[in-house]
């Protein structure tokens, strides 16, 4: 077999402007569903240490249920089976304004903030028993010792976990293309149909997807760096 | 295992120089010995070529061969035929057709430029192209009414790239299969779904509710279906053109047409004129 490499089919045409099309909806999809998740899984992951058991049982459940359904099933509950529960015309307009872009980016969220809550609930777990006890003892509620101490803190223990839950995230977007949106992956697969040039649009695709996880990993790596908690984390450097 | 290896070259070698010498005979001669004519078909395509309920092999493609083909291979062979059936798929219909296994595929394939480059094609004897599904009195009636209106179609298909190309004004979303964008259809996130005719019809008659939906359109793309032949063998082309040729001119194929794809037909899809005349042109007329 003689495969002749021909890179130029990824800027000549409409390529070029496909990828970096491709990259921005990722990047949305990805920035507006992390936002999304952190939300629930800070709300969730708290909820589930909490000494009150109705609100424990919620977080348990939100947890159990989003977490253990495959995301595509997510990707097309929300795209399939949401919209016929809304009144016709909050139907079309949402059809009109990118649908499945809006439903991808809520499988995405709600099903990562499932994930990332376990993370943050390992992080509370982590900080000593008397931590809270001394909030409390200080005159805190308890709303206001998760708020003001416990949560601070245990968002700073979990970031190399959240970074990895952030990185799965981004390369999980690429399951909305079976929703119809042109997200990364769906554009690769758009360059290779019209140039019938795979090695090099999946070349392509593979260098971005790495770009955008190492870029995310040295960021969170600096945020890591710049907010630890002196004496509360071994670090290895 | 250097031992291996170089048997593996040698056999990859023989095999290469093999079908050039094949290549070059006169089919027809084989059929008038042997006495019977290999086509290769499909058994789940229907209604071009599939197995039935009564377990019998049959469909439009087969009875244009037994009754349009046969008779004109039996005419010039100077004997009676008998026409045996193999199974080809889409990867496997060529290298069959080269390696001699099979005489003629005839099933559903698309006469294209390319495959020109390595099979011989009969006349037309189907003809499709991209057309639309839509609900039952949708405003769309064909590709000019697209502007503006939400379009599904089957992601990496030419008609996609028809429609993102011509029609830019169409908002298009692209599904990975065809179940996905008709559920997207029937729920009303798209407008409409853009296919072969063929394929949508097919979809439509399967559907849980065939009244509801309409094949609207003329065709925006051609998907021309032909019978495939070793290259070169301009004798047994020639037998089977004929049989076509003559088909179209008696009527004959009308019939056939009518009976697996008219309104009582396995899978209704009136020919429009468009076609008729396409058909017809082959021919001279």
């Amino acid at each position: 077999m003689s495969y002749q490499f021909n890179w130029s089919v990824l800027w000549s045409g409409q390529s070029g402007g496909w990828l970096l099309q491709g990259v921005l909806t990722t990047l949305a999809i990805s920035g507006l569903a992390w936002i999304l998740a952190a939300a629930l899984g800070i709300l969730a992951g708290a909820a589930r240490t909490v000494p009150w058991r109705p609100l424990r049982a919620a977080g348990t459940f939100y947890v159990e249920f989003f977490r253990n359904v495959p995301l595509l099933v997510w990707m097309f509950f929300w795209y399939f089976g949401v919209p016929p529960l809304l009144p016709r015309g909050v139907q079309d307009w949402l059809f009109n304004h990118r649908a499945e872009f809006w439903a991808a980016m809520f499988a995405l969220g709600v099903y990562h903030g499932a994930r990332m809550s376990e993370v943050i609930r390992s992080g509370i777990n982590s900080i000593p028993r008397t931590q809270f006890e001394a909030s409390v003892a200080m005159g805190l509620t308890t709303f206001q010792a998760y708020r003001l101490v416990i949560i601070p803190i245990a968002l700073r223990l979990i970031v190399p976990p959240a970074t990895n839950e952030s990185l799965n995230l981004l390369k999980n977007s690429s399951v909305a293309l079976t929703i119809s949106v042109a997200e990364l992956t769906f554009q690769t697969r758009q360059v290779e149909t019209y140039t019938a040039k795979a090695i090099e649009a999946l070349t392509a695709g593979t260098l971005i997807y790495l770009v955008l996880c190492v870029g995310i990993a040295w960021f969170m790596a600096r945020v890591e760096r710049r907010f630890a908690i002196p004496g509360l984390i071994a670090r290895g450097s | 295992m250097k031992r291996m290896l170089s048997l593996v070259v040698a056999l990859a070698v023989a095999l290469s120089l093999a079908p050039p010498v094949g290549a070059q005979q006169d089919t027809l001669a084989k059929i008038k010995e042997s006495g019977a004519l290999t086509i290769g078909t499909r058994t789940g395509s229907p209604p071009f070529a599939y197995i039935n309920k009564d377990n019998q092999w049959v469909g439009f493609s087969i009875d244009l061969v037994e009754q349009l083909v046969k008779p004109s291979v039996e005419k010039a062979v100077g004997h009676a035929i008998k026409v045996e059936k193999k199974e080809s798929t889409p990867p496997t219909r060529i290298p069959l057709l080269s390696s001699n296994a099979v005489d003629l595929i005839a099933g559903t394939m698309t006469d294209t430029p390319q495959r020109r480059e390595v099979v011989d094609f009969s006349l037309t004897f189907f003809y499709t192209g991209a057309q639309f599904l839509v609900k039952k009195g949708s405003p769309i009636k064909g590709v000019n009414d697209i502007a503006g209106k939400r379009i599904a179609s089957q992601q990496g298909s030419t008609n996609a790239k028809i429609i993102r190309e011509k029609y830019p004004q169409a908002q298009l979303r692209e599904f990975p299969d065809q179940p996905a964008a008709f559920q997207a259809l029937i729920q009303g996130q798209v407008d409409a779904f853009t296919n072969d005719g063929i394929q949508l019809a097919g979809l439509k008659a399967k559907s849980p509710n065939p009244g509801e939906w309409e094949v609207v359109g003329d065709f925006y793309s051609e998907e021309p279906y032909g019978m495939a032949m070793r290259k070169g063998d301009a004798k047994l082309k020639a037998a089977v053109d004929a049989g076509l040729k003559n088909g179209f001119e008696s009527g004959k194929y009308f019939e056939i047409y009518d009976k697996w794809f008219g309104a009582k037909g396995e899978l209704p899809y009136p020919m429009t004129p468009t076609v008729k005349a396409y058909l017809l042109k082959q021919i001279g007329k």
